[in-house]
């Protein structure tokens, strides 16, 4: 093992030399680098970053200049997900050796990164303080413990968040820009899981850009990517506050020994780190210092009455879309209001009506000039009309808002504006909507895209509720379905009840066979011809009026001789009519056999009648 | 037979004497604007209420026009009240929901206010090209084709099958008026934003912060109201109270 830690370095070195020599597949077409420190003394070492970024294809080659000596002593690449953009960034670590004391330029590495410059001090010197004070980036900062700077780092050193403010004094209402940097170590923060979010119900954050700047610095000899977001605070009321922002990290712990640190250090590459399970991930909310702020609450003195709460820096002046026109065609009149402060807040009426200008209310747009909205232009546009024709004069605009440099009200105004209003053909606007061409002029391009106005020649209506919801006309398609209703169910019901006659019919006819066959036996029985061959007859005249639809009295034998003629059973039909008229005026007996023979006519007969 | 035929010609008496009493009835004058309308005035009202004649409404005679309403959005629309020009294209779109001047404009004003654009699937766009007071009298003659078919195929079944198809298409004419009614019923409980932003908060108090604030030509459901506040219902699913200054009914109760 000793021999690999021994031939590390220039392990190291060699893999770098040969990934230096091909292109590099870097993840954005930027290249930044930092020389740490600037100053040193003859006979010690400066660390060189050279860390490309984004998407693309970077080459990095080692500058050559006099004097100083170039070595590689490491690589880092790393992949991070922020907000679903995936950023890549590879770093290489160049341990750059004066040979002599002076003043070195290392050229840019890139056109976005200027020469850097190192001064080597002769041996036996002092290296100056800055500002009468030590460099902020030489001096050690201690894990968990803050500087002058805002940075306090994590208990493991990996991660800080720091909160840039121009001041710490402000107005209710003003918006302050602000910038948040979240510091992580390289190779030891593996994510950033979401925004920074302030910790305070005393202040809102307006317009937290979404992607952050990227950037780099060496914190006590530590290099640290930097991602730096850019917010407006406004406080909600007065008095003094504190507010810290937290951001959602996934660092990599050290699972090895304190003692052992030294070597994860010299180990660098958290590739080699990881390969020797030095570390485990952890999710930690990184949490600035708290800054402190004093809100002042907008005087009452001087406020002026058409103060709308706009706290900042502005300027406003204003024009209108013509200065030629003609009675009854719109004008719009603009009042432009640019600086820096809560344009959401800057809010105007314009122009009031009076008896020279018919007005409409105004409508805003805002176009900011950074990314922030702090800065920008918004513009006010007022359709106006010119009541009469002649030479009209708009009068001056005026703004008023709170100056928080100066510390009071301020109310700007704008020059009256002349126009010239001719006589035309637009009198006829008096009395009519103003015809398309008007809409359509340069005063009014937002509605250019209306189609023109119709003429008025239908009939009104009294209501806009369709003819079907109102309860008026409901009533009509009721009375009709009621009607409908009453109709089928008086069909229904006198059909039943002509079903139910029928059946009556039906139910008493069978009846009537039924006990005319009865008494077909007992006068089979008796021997009683006369009674049988009657009884015999009226069941064969029941059975045939159901089927002839002819009432049974009315049955005679010239109908069965008229209606039965193929009928199987017409000649033995025909003689029980014959003998019953027989036997009905003459009284003869018939034989006991033929009782049975008519018995089976009969009953065949009426059964043929039933199964029917 | 006879009696049939005396029913029928009653029936349609009588639904003819409806029609002609409905069309000769002078359109009365609309009712006094609910307090969510009085926003709802032409544009020129509210700066020169002295002014001696209305340029845009010189003498508006009483009822309700879709022309008169459509040439009323396109003034709100050029004096930059997207919201009141939304609403009174919305209210001459049910009279006259095939003309193409009130889509192409509410379109338009839609797009510069920035707000969405209405998707329709294509049962409602079929079911809105009628003209409501059509298809209502296409319903009643629809009902009383159905209705004396279905008599008279009672009393004839030798015709069964002519009038059986008689009765299909009575039955058609119906549905067609039920489709027109579904896709406007949601219309008649609608409201629009008329007012640059409208809190919504959770209860019908002012004390309380808004959830959310809806912005000037958006479209809300009216669920309910309380005092001076409507509940509503956005077509993103989310509720709640709103002041009713800053809404206008799309058909305002009181003329219904």
């Amino acid at each position: 093992m000793r021999a690999l830690f021994s031939r590390l370095p220039w392990l190291s070195a060699a893999i770098a030399v040969s990934v230096l020599g091909v292109r590099l597949a870097a993840a954005a077409a930027s290249i930044d680098a930092a020389i740490e420190p600037t100053q040193i003394m003859l006979g010690e070492s400066a660390r060189l970053t050279v860390t490309t970024s984004g998407s693309g294809t970077l080459s990095v080659t080692l500058p050559v200049v006099a004097g100083l000596e170039f070595r590689v002593v490491g690589q880092s690449r790393e992949i991070q997900m922020i907000n679903g953009t995936t950023l890549e960034s590879t770093s290489t670590i160049v341990r750059v050796t004066p040979e002599a004391a002076g003043t070195f330029t290392i050229p840019a590495f890139g056109p976005k990164s200027g020469p850097l410059v190192l001064r080597v001090i002769p041996s036996g010197g002092s290296l100056p303080a800055p500002n009468g004070g030590a460099p902020a980036d030489a001096l050690p900062l201690l894990p968990g413990s803050g500087n002058t700077e805002g940075i306090r780092l994590t208990p493991d050193g990996s991660a800080y968040v720091r909160l840039e403010i121009p001041k710490h004094e402000v107005y209710v209402g003003e918006s302050v820009p602000v910038a948040i940097q979240v510091g992580m170590r390289d190779g030891f923060v593996a994510s950033i899981n979401g925004l920074p979010k302030l910790n305070s119900s005393d202040f809102t954050l307006n317009n937290l850009s979404q992607q952050p700047e990227r950037g780099g610095r060496v914190i006590d000899g530590k290099h640290f990517t930097v991602l730096t977001w850019h917010s407006l605070l406004a406080p909600v009321k007065p008095g003094s506050f504190s507010l810290s922002f937290e951001a959602p990290l996934t660092v990599k712990i050290r699972t090895r020994p304190q003692r052992d640190s030294m070597l994860d250090d010299l180990l660098g590459d958290p590739f080699m780190q990881n390969f020797f399970g030095a570390t485990i991930p952890k999710n930690i909310n990184v949490t600035s210092p708290e800054a402190a702020f004093a809100v002042l609450a907008l005087p009452a003195e001087g406020k002026p009455p058409d103060f709308g709460g706009a706290v900042g820096n502005f300027k406003i002046s204003a024009d209108l879309s013509s200065a030629k026109n003609v009675a009854g065609d719109p004008l719009t009149l603009r009042m432009h209001v640019d600086g820096s402060g809560n344009f959401d807040r800057v809010e105007s009426t314009m122009l009031a009506a009076d008896s020279q200008w018919k007005t409409y209310d105004p409508k805003s747009t805002f176009k900011a000039a950074d990314s922030l909205g702090f800065r920008g232009e918004k513009i006010f546009e007022q359709p106006l009309i010119a009541a009469q024709p002649g030479s009209h004069t708009v009068p001056p605009l005026s703004f008023s808002y709170f100056d928080p440099g100066a510390r009071r009200y301020e109310t700007a105004h704008t020059s009256p504006l002349h126009v010239t209003v001719s006589a035309g053909s637009a009198q006829t606007a008096s009395s009519e909507p103003p015809p398309p061409s008007a809409a359509g002029s340069p005063a009014d391009e937002s509605h250019s895209g209306l189609r023109p106005d119709h003429t008025v020649t239908e009939a009104r209506v009294s209501s806009l509720v369709p003819l079907y919801f109102r309860p008026g006309f409901l009533a009509i398609p009721s009375v009709l379905a009621l009607s409908f209703g009453a109709a089928w169910v008086s069909l229904r019901r006198r059909e039943r009840r002509a079903n139910d006659a029928k059946g009556a019919r039906e139910r008493l006819r069978l009846l009537t066979i039924h006990t005319l066959r009865g008494q077909m036996a007992e006068a089979s029985a008796a021997g009683n011809t006369t009674l049988f061959l009657e009884s015999a007859r009226s069941a064969l005249q029941q059975a045939l009026s159901a089927e002839w639809q002819m009432a049974p009295e009315q049955i005679s034998l010239a109908d069965v001789d008229a209606r039965l003629g193929g009928d199987a059973d017409h000649q033995e039909i025909r003689q029980i009519f014959a003998l019953a008229d027989e036997a009905s005026y003459s009284g003869d007996n018939v034989k006991a056999a033929d009782f049975e023979r008519w018995t089976q006519v009969v009953e065949r007969r009426t059964a043929q009648e039933k199964s029917s | 037979m006879i009696r049939i035929a005396r029913f029928a010609a009653v029936i349609v008496a009588l639904a003819a004497l409806c029609f002609a009493a409905h069309a000769m009835q002078p359109a009365p004058t609309p009712p006094a604007p609910a307090p969510a309308q009085v926003a709802a005035q032409p544009p020129h009202q509210p700066h020169q209420p002295h002014q001696p004649h209305q340029p845009h409404q010189p003498h508006q005679p009483p009822g309700y026009s879709a022309a008169a309403l459509y040439n009323l959005a396109n003034a709100y629309a050029r004096g930059a009240k997207p919201g009141l020009a939304i609403l009174n294209y919305e209210r001459a779109r049910l009279l006259d929901p095939n003309d193409p001047d009130i889509e192409a404009n509410l379109r338009h004003v839609r797009e510069i206010s920035g707000l969405p654009q209405e998707t329709r699937n294509r049962f409602e766009r079929v079911a809105r090209t009628a003209d409501p007071t059509q298809v209502s009298w296409l319903a009643v003659l629809g009902l009383s084709i159905a209705g004396l078919s279905i008599l008279a195929r009672h009393r004839h079944p030798g015709h069964g099958r002519k009038l059986g198809a008689a009765a299909v298409v009575g039955i058609c004419l119906i549905a067609a008026t039920v489709c027109n009614a579904v896709v406007l019923w949601p219309a008649m409980h609608e409201a629009v934003v008329t007012v640059r932003s409208a809190p919504v908060r959770v209860s019908p108090v002012t004390i309380e912060d808004a959830q959310f604030a809806l912005t000037e030509g958006q479209i809300v459901t009216v669920r309910a109201q309380h005092d001076d506040f409507i509940l509503v219902q956005t077509r993103e699913g989310r509720t709640g109270w709103v002041p009713s200054t800053g809404l206008a009914r799309i058909v305002a109760q009181a003329s219904r």
